[in-house]
């Protein structure tokens, strides 16, 4: 190794802590930068290829006219790639004693040849045995049942037992632990008799060559002409999104969320990285002049100094790059466990790891082009007389620090604070920024924390019944007359229907709820217009997922509602927020006289007398009691409780991810407020000698150090939370789009948890940020530092 | 030959300009061993670095043998400095990382006049000459002041420049060590090096051959008593 190479290495240890703190803020940067770049392409390629995979159906037909005509030469249209019988009902299944939740059989007629909208056997059979299930591998999570379980079924009125023969892994499922469902696979035999229906009313198919949602229905208009034609009517098509997981969005917002707050804590690393590298070069200022003294060109420097930020690369890369891979891949892992779904990448494509490197190489040495250009190019005279920082503000705010009867201590550190202007303003807006971004992670939670609390005072009533089919009111209730815990019980009705005119994804229409107008259990809020009232024209409110579904009407316009077989005239009276699907709501009177003579109902809304969690826990096993002695045909009761559990479990992810980037970008930006210390520290040197030559005892110098942290932390502070202002304004309309639907504004909340563990924690990685670098300048003793150079 | 006429060097900052070195005209001859004596504010120093390249004048030519400074770019300059000019600071200007035989060796590689293969060879007799050989796998930290500069004095000869500048190069030692330093500069102006020393030494008769006097930026004649504070 040449003498120039040997100076570099020996630059790097002779100020080992300097190194190695630029050393720590570039793996920093590179391991956060890693690991998000790392999980993010693996997930945006898993879940895609996890459900893709699966070789998803591109629609589902129903008709119960399948098995008069000869199906199979039907479907053999050379536009339709596969199809096969998937029949399908929803029931319940008892998931721990008393505990039911949905259960979504399916009946497949050959699990040893699934064409498409396939599942992958996990454990025990792959084919279930003659008379049991497979359940599908998430239900693990929400349930005691495992291979080998007897399980009870609720099939309307009555309870089967069941065998589960087998554990399958169904990627194109939504998370059962997140909407609380149970999948469950059949043969059609044991569909059957579990279930009492009958078998292939329901077709599952895949076009050919298709690329887009719309060549989709350009292929299902065929299909159903065919069909139709046939002497098959068809009854349903639902066209599930085109080739896209049915949580998609919420990878989406994962991915958003680490892409965009990894960015962030890239830059930040990076600027760090460039401050540590100007202050390095700073302190060898005077050897620069030397070496231009003894001889050395610009470019023999220039090529020294690139020589150390190369090694300074390296080091750190050869450290972040395989923790990177560790923590990107757990990531990645920690996410798909979520989603359930499977990671498939076994390993990470090289140009990651290539990206990667480059990136630790030649980053600092981008970053310190510019100073280090400037730095070699400074004139021998002025580097050999250079003596470190100087006073650079002309301004002076002495008069006013005296007028505020601070003492000499607070003055000199606030006078200190300034002498690098630049460097301040950077130091605070990193930190700054740190604060905004971990404050708004506070209030986007407690936004989401908000709306989880209006959705129960939303909802207020504690207990809902729904049946399978409507029933008279007399039977519905009588069931329920002797129970104790309840001070009233309101029925609703509901079906599913359209908005015409408008094309949307299922011919099944959306969800209608027909409820008394001035019912008092449903008390939504109202984005647009207002809530029902009771009125001879037909109203309907709809929430915001169907003003979306139905491209934003107006407040106010009419329009036609297909419900069933009838078309009836109604007015759009106001639009409601929900996390909930598409909706639409009108009064039962209106519903009745339309389309329900009867005035039968599928829903019953109790409210208890008391509602503490445990007494309405109690009430819901009660009704769960009662109904197991009815006759009614039951598909789900739920406790207020558990449906927030179950919004919050899919809030949950999204919330943990942005406390957790949150605070990692607070950690970065505290790493940075402490080099910028480190670094007036390293630049003051002799100074330090100085005060101690005329009797500054060690206390006071650190003191000095951790009130310069101090004041620093307190503008950031005062600075992030401003920021923090807007920024939760914006990321509570992007999470509020994302989840709520278009155009859906989550409201802006100010968390004060969140404001006093901001304050707290960013305080105290300010004091920690200049204790440590502060207590190394009192280890300098005052001969060395009065010879530093 | 050294040769300078009517070098003028003025500082500009934005409060105010200040001329430090006045149409100084001036000769210096090869082998000579001459000191350039003034009080602090006097202009030497400036002078010092206009010869060695390290500054430019406002006005004015300065030309080393056949090369006129003024014509040279900075890294001309640093070439052409690595060749011809041997600088020794007051305060060493050592490079702290490196050993002494590091220090010698890194001003061979930067100008590369001396083959590669005998710059080791060449670090070790430099070192010999001015007796601090077995220091050379040291790092100048812990050598004492008066064998830094005598290292300091090596690196000034690492490529063999026919001309040394020494600003202040005893004004760190003590009186022994510091008439030790004369001694070699001595050897070095009879041995063909033409050794230019600042000082603010009064007493510079016995020591030089010549002796400028600076004042205010100007070239004066003595009486020393006036000059000197």
């Amino acid at each position: 190794m040449n003498t120039q190479l040997r100076k570099a290495v020996r630059d790097l240890t002779y100020s080992s802590k300097r190194s190695l703190t630029v050393v720590f803020a570039l793996l920093l940067g590179i391991w956060g930068v890693g690991t998000v770049g790392i999980a993010y392409s693996i997930l945006t390629h898993d879940l895609q290829e996890n459900y893709l995979r699966t070789l998803p159906a591109h629609a589902v037909f129903t008709s119960s006219d399948f098995d008069t005509q000869d199906t199979p030469r039907l479907l053999s249209l050379p536009e339709i790639e596969s199809a096969e019988f998937r029949d399908f009902s929803l029931h319940r299944i008892e998931v721990r004693p008393n505990v039911w939740i949905p259960l979504w059989l399916y009946s497949v007629d050959d699990f040893s040849d699934i064409k498409l909208a396939r599942i992958f056997h996990q454990e025990g059979a792959a084919t279930p045995e003659k008379g049991s299930i497979l359940i599908e591998r998430d239900g693990k999570n929400v349930s005691v049942i495992r291979n080998g379980s007897i399980v009870n079924v609720r099939i309307g009125s009555s309870v089967k037992t069941v065998k589960v023969s087998g554990i399958c892994f169904d990627p194109g499922q939504a998370p059962a632990t997140q909407d609380a469902f149970i999948y469950a696979y059949t043969d059609p035999q044991t569909y059957q008799q579990i279930t009492g229906l009958l078998t292939h009313r329901r077709i599952i198919v895949r076009f050919r060559n298709v690329h887009s949602a719309e060549e989709v229905e350009q292929k299902v208009h065929l299909l159903t002409d065919v069909l139709q034609r046939s002497g098959v009517k068809v009854q349903s098509i639902d066209i599930p999104r085109f080739n896209e997981h049915p949580h998609q969005w919420q990878l989406n917002t994962l991915l958003f969320l680490i892409g965009a707050i990894g960015l962030l804590a890239f830059l930040m690393g990076a600027v760090l990285v460039s401050q540590l590298v100007r202050s390095m070069l700073v302190s060898h200022v005077r050897q620069i002049g030397i070496l231009k003294a003894i001889g050395a060109s610009r470019f023999q420097i220039f090529r020294m100094y690139i020589f150390v930020l190369l090694v300074i690369g390296a080091m750190a890369g050869g450290i972040a790059i395989p923790l990177a891979s560790v923590s990107g891949q757990a990531f990645a892992g920690f996410v798909a466990g979520k989603l359930n779904f499977d990671i498939l990448t076994k390993t990470v494509p090289v140009q990651v790891y290539l990206y990667l490197l480059l990136l630790s190489l030649f980053l600092p040495v981008l970053l310190s082009l510019g100073v280090i250009v400037r730095g070699t190019k400074i004139a021998i005279r002025i580097a050999l007389s250079d003596y470190g920082i100087v006073q650079q503000t002309k301004w002076s705010n002495y008069p006013l620090l005296r007028r505020l009867k601070l003492s000499e201590a607070w003055i000199m550190a606030i006078r200190n604070a300034q002498r690098s202007k630049r460097r301040l303003v950077v130091t605070v807006l990193t930190m700054a920024l740190g604060v905004a971004i971990f404050c708004t992670g506070f209030n986007v939670r407690q936004s989401l924390w908000n709306l989880l609390e209006g959705q129960k005072d939303e909802l207020r009533y504690d207990v809902q019944v729904v049946l399978d089919k409507p029933v008279s009111r007399q039977k519905a209730l009588q069931p329920f007359q002797k129970l104790t815990n309840v001070k009233t019980i309101e029925m609703w009705v509901g079906g599913r229907g359209e908005i015409q005119s408008k094309v949307v994804a299922t011919t099944k229409g959306v969800g209608i709820v027909a409820l008394p107008a001035k019912t008092q259990r449903l008390h939504m809020k109202i984005l647009q217009g207002r809530w029902l009232q009771v009125s001879k024209k037909v109203e309907v409110v709809i929430n915001q997922q169907a003003w979306a579904l139905y491209n934003h009407p107006e407040i106010g316009s009419s329009f036609d509602l297909t419900i069933g077989n009838k078309i009836c005239h109604v007015t759009l009276v106001g639009i409601a927020e929900q996390f909930e699907k598409p909706k639409i709501y009108l009064d039962i009177a209106h519903y009745d006289n339309l389309v329900n003579p009867s005035h039968l109902i599928n829903t019953l809304v109790f409210v208890a007398k008391e509602n503490r969690y445990d007494q309405v826990m109690a009430l819901k096993k009660e009704i769960e009691s009662t109904i197991s002695s009815s006759d009614l045909n039951v598909v789900y009761v739920m406790s207020q409780a558990e449906r927030v559990r179950i919004i919050y479990a899919h809030l949950n992810i999204i919330l943990t991810t942005i406390l957790i980037l949150s605070f990692l970008v607070l950690v970065v930006s505290a790493v940075g407020m402490a080099s910028a210390t480190s670094i007036n520290i390293w630049e003051r040197t002799r100074e330090i000698g100085v005060l101690r030559a005329i009797g500054a005892t060690s206390a006071q110098i650190y003191s000095l150090f951790v009130r310069e942290g101090f004041l620093i932390s307190i503008i950031s502070v005062l600075l992030g939370l401003i920021i923090a202002y807007p920024l939760s304004q914006l990321a509570a309309l992007f999470f509020g789009n994302l989840m709520l639907g278009q155009n859906s504004i989550l409201a802006y909340a100010f968390s004060i948890p969140g404001f006093l563990i901001t304050l707290v924690v960013t305080l105290l990685f300010g004091w920690l940020a200049s204790r440590i670098p502060a207590r190394s300048a009192i280890a300098i003793s005052t001969r060395q530092a009065l010879v530093y150079e | 030959m050294i040769y300078l006429e009517g070098v003028t060097k003025t500082f500009h900052s934005s409060e105010r300009s200040y001329t430090a070195l006045k149409t100084i005209s001036l000769i210096i001859q090869s082998a000579e061993y001459l000191a350039i004596v003034g009080k602090s504010g006097s202009g030497k120093s400036t002078l010092l670095n206009m010869i060695a390249g390290i500054d430019h004048p406002t006005e004015g030519i300065i030309r080393i043998n056949d090369t006129q400074l003024n014509e040279l770019n900075e890294d001309q300059l640093a070439r052409w400095r690595g060749k011809n000019i041997g600088i020794v600071f007051q305060f060493f200007q050592l490079i702290p990382t490196l050993t002494i035989r590091e220090n010698l060796l890194l001003a061979m590689e930067f100008v590369n006049v001396i083959p590669r293969s005998q710059q080791e060879t060449r670090a070790i007799t430099l070192l010999t000459q001015v007796g601090i050989a077995d220091q050379a796998d040291k790092m100048p930290a812990s050598l004492s002041g008066g064998q830094q500069q005598r290292a300091a004095i090596a690196r000034a000869l690492a490529n063999d420049p026919p001309v040394i500048l020494a600003d202040e190069p005893t004004g760190n030692l003590d009186s022994k060590t510091a008439a030790s330093v004369h001694q070699i500069f001595q050897e070095l102006a009879e041995n063909g090096k033409t050794v230019i020393v600042v000082t603010h030494e009064k007493d510079t008769s016995l020591k030089y051959q010549r002796t400028i006097w600076l004042a205010d930026g100007e070239i004066v004649t003595p009486p020393v008593n006036e000059i000197i504070a």
